[in-house]
């Protein structure tokens, strides 16, 4: 009868542990796919000096531009248009709150590149930009 | 006796802790080796001044200072000059001002990194008043 319970509560032990051990993998998965939501092959220029973002802004616009002057919102490409409609809805929607929109281009792009955005922005009212650039990179 | 008995039968049998040890090192060794440190992103902020506004006199009266970004150069004051020495220049004007409202000037054929220099030097001199402009 002894033996029996104690078999049982061996059993629920490794059980355990294999749970854990999934909740782990889970969690180092999902935490790596959180970091794909940036482009990857945009290469930021550096900026050691500038102030990090401790808490992520849930209303924030990213607007990423790469190399080649493609610009894309949360990895879907828009035009001109389209992203003036983007930042134009959110300014409706944050109204009287001001819409945190971040640059993150390419430190290759030309200024005539990363100006169309910046032009979109002013048009749809929002006056105020954050440029994005890497601080430190990890080794 | 008997406990002695009881105690062996416990770890002889249903948990193996060496083949757990072994699965958990295997594990730590796999995320060691597969994650990376991730990388640390600032923000500069800007404004981007609607073309339209008329500059008003108000304005007109805080200290203005431009500063040119070429494809392959700086100038400052209409001064071509490098790096280390706008921010020499930068540095005594902060000393002077922190409020000095700064206009950044960037040229089509200029780099998004050459801007970002320019906004790295005025965020180390604690000049927060900046505007770009596009030419």
């Amino acid at each position: 009868m002894r033996k029996q319970s104690e078999e049982m509560q061996s059993g629920g032990l490794i059980s355990m542990i294999d749970v854990i051990f999934q909740i782990i993998i889970f969690f180092v998965c999902t935490a790596s796919m959180q970091d794909n939501s940036h482009d990857a092959m945009i290469n930021l220029a550096t900026a050691p000096h500038g102030k990090v973002e401790k808490e992520k802004n849930p209303l924030q616009i990213e607007i990423e531009i790469n190399s080649r002057g493609l610009v894309t919102v949360g990895r879907s490409p828009l035009t001109d248009s389209e992203l003036y409609a983007v930042i134009r809805k959110a300014v409706n929607e944050c109204a009287p709150m001001p819409v945190p929109v971040i640059i993150r281009a390419d430190g290759r792009a030309t200024h005539t590149m990363v100006r169309k955005a910046m032009d979109e922005c002013t048009k749809a009212g929002v006056t105020q930009v954050r440029i994005a650039a890497l601080k430190e990179k990890g080794q | 006796m008997a406990r002695k008995k009881r105690r062996q039968e416990w770890h002889a049998g249903e948990l193996n802790l060496t083949a757990m040890i072994d699965v958990a090192f295997q594990l730590l060794n796999f995320f060691v080796i597969t994650t990376h440190p991730v990388d640390v992103f600032s923000n500069l902020d800007v404004f981007r001044p609607q073309p339209e506004k008329m500059i008003t006199k108000q304005e007109e009266e805080i200290p203005l200072l431009e500063i040119f970004v070429f494809k392959d150069g700086y100038a400052m004051s209409k001064k071509p000059m490098e790096l280390p020495e706008l921010d020499r220049k930068l540095e005594r004007i902060s000393s002077n001002s922190k409020d000095s409202m700064i206009i950044i000037k960037c040229t089509g054929d200029s780099t998004q990194a050459g801007l970002v220099n320019v906004l790295d030097l005025c965020a180390k001199h604690e000049l927060g008043k900046i505007s770009i402009f596009s030419l």
